[in-house]
């Protein structure tokens, strides 16, 4: 089946999802002819429909044994290579990995610390080597951006619970 | 007169005139780095925005346009990596010349000529918006929720990507504009018992995280880019003789810019090709193009050039951004409490006036800054890429954090990253997302309030003329979008037979 096929099908799935929580969204006696649920709905239908379309169009191009041009992804040239399988995919999780990773470390160690780690854990993981200049990089780096934010623009960013316990 | 004044007072004025400059550094430093778009520049902005001043936050995220569009010339010209998507067709000349030793002179012909597109470009935007605005007294609710829809399906059907998943990524847009508390009766929709999402999803976090954050994911999984041979350029201005060479070349792209900027979706990266094309077609020596020729890098400069400033003439017109750069600068105005569109010329004229005067600045800030800032630029090229990226997703962070001081909205960023990747995996094009969650409230505040005027009778938008005429315009985008698809597909169909 085209690829097409299996993202419609999902969609539909959200789809019906989203209508069924739409469904649930509570009438107010503050609401107009429409109500809170009534673009929900008609949203959650439009993108049913159009799953459909998708669904059966790949269902057609299926039976006839050839992709529609217009169904082909079409992205920027050269912004996937194909031939790389799911190596760039596992790269670009690993940089969403790394955000996580730091959103739950920052209120532990503080944005100074934090954000030195994680110019250099992303520098690490971009194809940067471990050695003394991206050591080097990385706390310059993060003492810029703590100068910049909470010195001069005075964001109060997590100070980390560690600094506290230190103290 | 009085837009004259409001243009004068920003031009007279110290924060406006170092907005424009600080924007066309940053622009043309953003632009120079492959894989910064000129939307990306500008998103990584838009947190510090909120602070400042309507009309300098305005400029800033105009003059990074400026500034990108200028900046992507330089490693398309030195490496023959354009830095943006519009500067591609400058690298194949650009180039040629470069490996001829005339770097310095590649670079000041598309400096020149960018800033002679970009002034008739705003001389364009100038003398198409105000008209158009003249409309706003036409405009009902109504008429306002069918230019919601107008524009969603303009830019879902002229977006890269099929239409059916133009709409669709359009409704997930809207989508995600309905999660929060309802402004009509204040139910809670989609929160979850989220007191974070009672608010509502800001735009700005969808736009970095589906724009930045979604780009350094692919950017992560590709290799390091090219470095420049010399890092001692210097721009050459071209000589008179040169710029009467380059005269017929520059009003060619400026022509194509104006034309491709006011049609939503088209952008600077059609209008600088269409641009070569044209001017090798005309052209005294297009036996030179692709060898090294001048004309050949100042059409395709002029062009997007001049798009970077009539892409705003939908955008304040009737407030739909035609490309990603100008959804930007929408959503600037938004943080600001302006909605773009018909009325903005009544409610701010001083900001519309006021970005006008923003842009004549800019352009010739990039004059000065085009020559200053050479030597940063190329250095910057040079650094290493993990480097450059470890500090933008670092800044990402740092600067979405200090809107609202909050780690959720950092989550919420990672999540549109998430998306964005999806969507450019699947070959969904994302600003019709971006646009369905702008637009959203005044699709559905329109909406609600017709329907109110009319007890619930939907006859109400087939009534009153502007809205049915808009209604039937994007019926028509829609259809002529999907004949447009059956056609290209018979005619592969057709080949491959």
């Amino acid at each position: 089946m085209p690829r097409d096929f299996w993202i419609g099908l999902v969609v539909l799935g959200f789809a019906a999802l989203y209508r069924i929580e739409a469904g649930k969204i509570r009438l107010s006696p503050l609401d107009g002819p429409v109500g809170a649920p009534g673009l929900p709905k008609l949203l959650g239908l439009a993108l049913g429909i159009l799953a459909i379309v998708m669904i059966v169009r790949g269902l057609i191009e299926h039976f006839r044994g050839r992709a529609a041009p217009e169904t082909e992804p079409k992205v920027e040239p050269g912004e996937f290579d194909a031939s790389l399988g799911l190596r760039p995919h596992l790269r670009a999780a690993g940089i969403l990995a790394i955000g996580i990773g730091y959103l739950l470390l920052l209120p532990v160690i503080g944005y100074a610390l934090g954000i030195m780690a994680l110019i250099l854990t992303v520098s690490l993981y971009i194809g940067a080597t471990l050695d003394i200049r991206t050591i080097a990089v990385a706390v310059v780096g993060g003492a810029a951006f703590h100068l910049l934010f909470v010195e001069f623009l005075g964001i109060p960013l997590p100070k980390g619970m560690l600094l506290g316990m230190l103290r | 007169m009085e837009g004259l004044s409001y243009a004068w007072t920003t031009m007279t004025s110290l924060s406006a005139i170092l907005a424009a400059f600080a924007g066309v550094t940053w622009g043309t430093l953003g632009g120079a780095l492959p894989g910064i778009s000129p939307s990306i520049a500008m998103a990584l902005l838009l947190p510090f925005t909120y602070t400042m001043d309507p009309i300098p936050a305005i400029v800033l995220l105009a003059s990074t346009y400026v500034g990108a569009e200028y900046g992507g010339s330089i490693p398309a010209i030195l490496i023959r990596t354009p830095g943006t998507n519009a500067a591609a067709a400058t690298a194949i000349d650009g180039y040629e010349m470069a490996k001829q030793g005339q770097a310095g002179e590649a670079l000041g012909i598309s400096l020149v000529t960018g800033v002679i597109g970009g002034l008739i470009g705003l001389f364009f935007l100038v003398l198409l918006t105000e008209p158009l605005a003249k409309v706003a007294l036409a405009f009902t609710p109504p008429a306002y929720f069918a230019l919601g829809i107008l524009g969603l399906s303009v830019i879902a059907s002229l977006s890269q990507g099929s239409l059916v998943k133009g709409l669709m990524a359009g409704i997930l847009g809207l989508m995600i504009a309905t999660i929060g508390t309802d402004p009509v009766s204040g139910v809670n929709r989609f929160t979850y018992g989220s007191p974070e999402l009672l608010g509502g999803v800001p735009f700005i976090l969808v736009m970095v995280g589906v724009f930045a954050v979604s780009e350094l994911c692919i950017q992560a999984g590709k290799p390091a880019w090219d470095r420049p041979e010399s890092t001692k350029i210097r721009v050459k201005l071209p000589n008179l003789a040169m710029l009467r060479r380059l005269n017929r070349p520059t009003m060619i792209g400026s022509g194509i810019g104006v034309f491709e900027g006011c049609m939503p979706g088209a952008g600077g990266s059609i209008a600088s090709f269409m641009a070569y094309n044209e001017a090798r077609r005309w052209s005294r020596h297009p036996e030179e193009f692709g060898k090294g020729s001048p004309e050949a890098i100042a059409a395709p400069e002029a062009a997007n050039n001049t798009v970077a400033c009539t892409a705003l003439v939908p955008t304040l017109s009737f407030g739909i951004p035609g490309s990603n750069s100008t959804a930007i600068l929408l959503g600037g105005l938004l943080i600001h409490g302006m909605q773009p569109g018909p009325m903005l010329f009544v409610q701010r004229p001083d900001v519309v006036y006021g970005l006008f005067g923003g842009l004549l600045i800019a352009n010739f800030a990039m004059l000065i800054v085009g020559i200053l800032i050479q030597a940063p630029a190329v250095w910057l090229v040079n650094r290493p890429k993990p480097y450059l990226m470890a500090a933008i997703f670092a800044l990402i962070f740092s600067g979405i954090y200090s809107i609202d001081h909050s780690l959720f909205d950092l989550y919420i960023v990672l999540l549109a990253g998430a998306v964005g990747y999806g969507m450019r995996l699947l070959g969904f094009p994302y600003l019709p997302l971006v646009l369905g969650l702008v637009l959203g409230y005044m699709i559905e505040s329109n909406y609600r309030r017709s329907l109110l005027l009319t007890n619930g009778e939907h006859r109400v938008f087939f009534e009153d003329p502007v809205s049915l005429g808009l209604l039937i315009t994007a019926v028509v985008f829609v259809i002529g979008s999907a004949i447009r698809d059956y056609r290209a597909a018979r005619r592969q169909k057709d080949r491959a037979a």
